[in-house]
């Protein structure tokens, strides 16, 4: 299946070469989870504070579905 | 002129008559002539407002929002016309907020509110400043270096609004003064710059219902939220009831004391704390002007590098 990939700040350290344009667009096996995912890009799980599929805020546990667009954002806490 | 004192509103006919009257209004367009109302106001400048409050023994604001329930704008909103009714103006010049945190967010919200018209701040910041702010802060400028930002900020505010009532604590909000902080606040600002600090006063913002909007910067991103309290004769008000803590939705493992020494060292761009400040002050007047449903909103994210505003549902 497809998805897209959009990454937040240090999270995109993670992948050299992201465009934070255009985002990441990858195939990866039918059912994988937004962890497994993680680990496929190798951005380490645990820097991954918010996940939002497709808009809503989700789990790192949940499955991915063909054509999700997913966020992954770290604290975003600085004031 | 002999004025009546602060306990009895002036008629429009009584402050036209000062107005008019007023050496710096002779010969200026208006004077005499029929009352200002709704698509017609009379803009009156700073000095004539400021001496009807020196003659009459009262607070600008409260002469300023005496003349606006007369259709008599303050010449400084002239350019706020249109955009705010006198209702709307009234509120915000009544209204009285908290920032919490007076760095980069802090720094330019306060700008930003003072001059849409909110009437009333309260400043807090243990910090002051130095020159690493000197990039994003708005308030920091190299003669501001060393001091207290809380101090500055209220200093800046009384530069371009005189009128506006302005108090400044350079302390940390903690769990024991918060609700004197929060004493008379319409809405609390999140500037701060830990997440638990930020759980820290959402919750003591609910638990004194009192509005809380959230800001965070990291590089060219930031991200908002608002989250009103439900009206306290509601069940999802009553003093009982677990407040939703948006910011524990958010990041429910918290930050570690790693992750706070590397984000209070990451780069954060003066642009994406503009931006971020500019959707808080969005959020706090919808708030405000009671535009703003019980709970949470969604959530806004902002990247200026790009740029891109996306929102998000919880």
């Amino acid at each position: 299946m497809r998805i897209l990939v959009k990454l937040s700040t240090t999270l995109r350290d993670c992948v050299p070469g992201y465009d934070a344009e255009t985002g990441l667009s990858l195939d990866i096996p039918d059912g994988a989870s937004v962890r497994e995912l993680a680990q496929h890009i190798q951005v380490p799980p645990e820097e991954i504070k918010i996940v939002m599929i497709n808009g809503r805020q989700s789990e790192g546990t949940d499955t991915l579905r063909d054509g999700d667009r997913v966020a992954l954002f770290p604290a975003v806490g600085g004031g | 002129m002999p004025m009546p004192s602060e306990a009895r509103p002036l008629s429009a006919d009584e402050l036209l008559t000062f107005i008019s009257g007023h050496p710096a209004r002779r010969g200026l367009p208006s004077d005499g002539v029929t009352p200002p109302d709704a698509a017609h106001p009379l803009f009156v400048e700073r000095d004539v407002l400021a001496d009807l409050a020196r003659l009459r023994g009262c607070p600008l604001r409260q002469v300023m929002d005496e003349c606006l329930s007369r259709h008599i704008w303050p010449e400084r909103f002239r350019r706020n016309y249109g955009l705010f009714s006198v209702m709307a103006m009234r509120r915000l010049l009544g209204a009285r907020v908290l920032l919490a945190g007076c760095g980069g967010l802090g720094g330019h919200l306060a700008g930003l509110l003072a001059r849409l018209g909110i009437g009333a701040f309260v400043f807090c910041d243990p910090d002051s400043f130095t020159e690493s702010n000197l990039n994003r802060q708005a308030f920091c400028t190299e003669r501001t270096l060393g001091r207290p930002k809380a101090e500055v900020a209220a200093e800046a505010v009384r530069d371009m609004a005189g009128h506006a009532e302005v108090v400044s604590h350079v302390l940390a909000v903690t769990a024991d003064n918060l609700p004197a902080l929060l004493d008379g606040v319409d809405v609390a600002l999140d500037c701060l710059d830990s997440v638990a600090d930020k759980t820290l006063l959402e919750n003591a913002c609910l638990r004194a219902g009192v509005p809380f909007v959230h800001g965070g910067v990291l590089r060219h991103e930031g991200m908002v939220f608002r989250n009103v309290p439900e009206p306290a004769d509601s069940p999802a008000g009553a003093p009982d009831a677990l407040p939703d803590i948006g910011l524990r939705r958010l990041y429910p493992q918290g930050q570690s004391a790693a992750e706070l020494d590397a984000a209070r060292a990451a780069g954060v761009s003066v642009l994406s704390v503009a931006g971020t400040a500019c959707l808080m002050a969005g959020q706090c007047l919808r708030i405000l002007l009671g535009d703003a449903a019980p709970g949470l909103g969604r959530l806004y994210h902002l990247d200026s590098g790009l740029p891109e505003l996306e929102s998000f549902a919880w």
